[in-house]
């Protein structure tokens, strides 16, 4: 897979961002299929340190909606199930840490109703419903781009209504036809506290509706990376480890409103399916969690391949749709048995990785949003001043995949980001 | 899970396609004896570089053919094969491969081998080109830019300075053809200019001014020789370009964020 990069010198002048090669055919933005898939799983995102308490054990029947377990560092913060079913299986590590717990479809369970008496319109309310809801994980905070804290005070919130990922559902798509239930969430999420607060719209497309007076409207480029969270955060109001900065999805924020509305959580929500190992790409509005080979089983092609949650850049192979996720990658598996000359495998298992080359392309994966070579060094070594210093604190893993993509980074930016992250956050919560 | 191609080999190949307008040039106007040359700094240069693959596990690179190339064609005439090797041996070895290989160095290792060879055995006469190789690094600059592996900024910085000092009546005309090889061979080397885009800028305009400084100030001084040190200089300061760009970046985000 090659990357369309000819006109570096002239996109650099006009545009920041990459072009990237399609994988597989862009369905149409308008069939949407409903597919709730037979099973689906509560899940740990692979670097969440989720301790909780159960409330359900294996074999019993739960409501859509209904809590499952609750957090034990914050009791208020509950994991709801994404459908009505029969729990049937529930994985734990040591120290009671959520590996999985997987349900089976019912389909003629209920839905569980939540009390919104209030939220609307008082903080303390509206701040109790989004952690009881399980709404509270799909807020992201940064630095560290974790779920909040549950009295965490933002300085500011980013609902990104744009997302530039390869192949990734056009949020305004999503929330079409729900457009009060957004307003709602926005009205609502907006009086949460007098953080500053931004609607990221794409460009020349903007949204619909008359949005409340506090949200700054903000038209955001539509070139990778340019949309996402990351870089506008680091544009228009850099996180601080003492000022974090959030930022949620459009639906996610729609699903707020009618959670605010109506009482009941909504049941699905719309996921790209993509990847070249498919027949077809399609657009499904299935439920979070859902089981990802159930979802792509009917399209792919026979023969090897990979299951992603995420996008081709930086999805990871999973089995389950991840919190935050609406993408799913089909990817044709590659790595076959490695039979090649010695000398050649000396040459690739060499003591250190080959470092990258400040070249225009590593610029424009960044954006052309802060020096890119000066952070990669700060990364390789671990210089966690610099690090602050350049911004680093308002990105996350998924906005240095782009430039492993393009530069083919080993080990990886993303993985280099988290360990510097991971060392500010102990720093910080020693302090 | 899918890697791009800009990794460190590919940009090294893109930088040798980008310079073969002129080293295809240069081997049409100087023939067999060019040839020669070639091939005996290749080897020099890949020795080394094998050495460190089997010695610290290194992975080679095909900057090595780079620094081969550069030396080739500048390096002062009738200089023994002796001197050739102890040229090469320091440049690769000092400024390249002891820091980890292409990309962790902090200068051109042809650069240095260059500035080596000409002060240190400064008998030897330095080598001049045929004017048409000297058209054919505009090519080679363009492609180079074109393809993002060298720094338009830069190559537009160093014209700009070129073109202020041509219509101030300044005495550059001897030394514009040089000047423009080296700028194709050494200067914009990515990894030892400068990274950040007013770095770039001021990179180029850096060297071209050292090019003018040296052309009117510098007596006796042949053309490769200018041309050579302005461009050791000039990656000389490319980290402090560097850091002043950063600093302003950061006071500059500083005031609108606080």
């Amino acid at each position: 897979m090659d990357l369309i990069y000819g006109e570096t010198m002239f996109a650099s002048l006009l545009s920041t961002g990459l072009v990237l090669p399609h994988s597989g055919r862009q369905s149409a933005q308008g069939d949407v299929r409903s597919h709730l898939t037979v099973e689906a799983a509560v899940t740990h995102d692979g670097r969440e340190d989720l301790r909780v308490d159960l409330l359900v054990a294996e074999d019993e029947s739960v409501s859509q909606g209904q809590p499952l377990m609750r957090l034990r560092a914050a009791p208020g913060i509950a994991l709801v199930a994404p459908m009505a079913g029969r729990v049937a299986r529930i994985d734990l590590h040591p120290g009671h840490r959520l590996s999985q717990l997987v349900l089976f479809h019912d389909k003629g369970g209920d839905r569980h109703k939540f009390e919104t008496k209030g939220a609307a319109s008082r903080t303390t309310e509206l701040r109790v419903l989004l952690q009881e809801s399980g709404l509270w994980r799909t807020l992201r905070s940064r630095p560290f781009g974790r779920m909040p804290r549950a009295g965490e005070t933002p300085a500011a919130i980013f609902v990104m209504a744009v997302d530039s990922k390869p192949g990734a559902p056009a949020p305004l798509t999503a929330i079409a036809g729900r457009e009060e239930d957004f307003i709602g969430g926005l009205d609502a999420l907006s009086r949460l506290s007098d953080a500053k607060f931004f609607l990221c719209e794409p460009q020349g497309q903007s949204f619909p509706g008359q949005v409340p007076a506090p949200v700054t409207r903000l038209s955001v480029g539509a070139t990778h990376p340019q949309g996402l969270a990351g870089f506008v955060v680091h544009r228009h109001f850099p996180a601080r480890a003492d000022a974090p900065v959030w930022d949620i999805h459009a639906e996610d924020l729609a699903d707020l409103g009618s959670l605010l509305s109506t009482g009941y959580l909504p049941e699905t929500r719309l996921v790209a399916i993509t990847g070249d190992a498919l027949r077809d790409s399609a657009l499904v509005r299935c439920q979070p969690g859902a089981d990802l080979r159930g979802l792509s089983q009917s399209l792919v092609r026979p023969g090897p391949h990979d299951v992603l949650s995420g996008s081709i850049l930086d999805g990871r192979p999973a089995h389950w749709l991840g919190t935050r996720e609406r993408q799913v990658a089909v990817l044709e598996r590659t790595s076959g048995p490695d039979a090649r000359h010695w000398f050649v495998g000396a040459l690739k298992r060499a003591a250190t990785h080959a470092p990258i080359i400040p070249t225009a392309a590593l610029d424009q994966a960044l954006g052309g949003a802060l020096p890119a070579a000066a952070l990669v060094r700060a990364l390789a070594s671990g210089d966690t001043e610099t690090f602050m210093q350049l911004g680093g604190l308002s990105l996350v893993e998924e906005d240095l995949a782009l430039a492993d993509y393009a530069t083919g980074a080993r080990p990886r930016l993303a993985a280099q980001l988290r360990a510097i992250l991971t060392r500010i956050a102990v720093e910080e919560d020693a302090a | 899970m899918r890697r791009g191609l800009w990794d460190r080999e590919m940009v090294a190949l893109l930088l040798l396609l980008a310079m073969m307008p002129m080293v295809l040039a240069w081997l049409g106007f100087e023939g067999t004896d060019a040839l020669g040359r070639l091939i005996f700094t290749l080897m020099i240069s890949g020795f080394w570089h094998l050495t460190f693959m089997l010695a610290r596990a290194q992975p080679p690179s095909f900057a090595g053919v780079l620094t081969g190339v550069a030396v080739a064609m500048l390096a002062p005439q009738d200089l023994s094969i002796l001197q050739l090797i102890i040229g090469i041996s320091f440049g690769s070895v000092m400024a390249e491969l002891v820091f980890g290989g292409w990309g962790r160095n902090v200068l051109n290792p042809a650069t240095v081998t260059l500035a080596f060879l000409g002060f240190g055995f400064p008998t030897s006469p330095w080598h001049d080109f045929a004017v048409p190789i000297a058209w054919a690094a505009i090519p080679a600059l363009a492609i180079g830019a074109f393809f993002g592996v060298m720094s338009a900024r830069l190559i537009l910085g160093a014209l700009a300075v070129a073109v202020v000092a041509v219509l101030s009546g300044l005495a550059v005309g001897a030394v514009l053809p040089m000047s423009g090889i080296v700028l194709a061979l050494l200067v914009t080397d990515p990894v030892a200019s400068a990274t950040t885009p007013l770095g770039r800028w001021l990179n180029g305009a850096l060297y071209g001014a050292l090019i003018v400084l040296f052309a009117v100030g510098w007596q006796g001084a042949a053309a490769a020789q200018i041309a050579v040190s302005a461009a050791l200089l000039s990656s000389l300061a490319a980290p402090l370009l560097d850091e002043i760009a950063i600093a302003l970046w950061t006071a500059r985000r500083r005031r609108r964020h606080g």
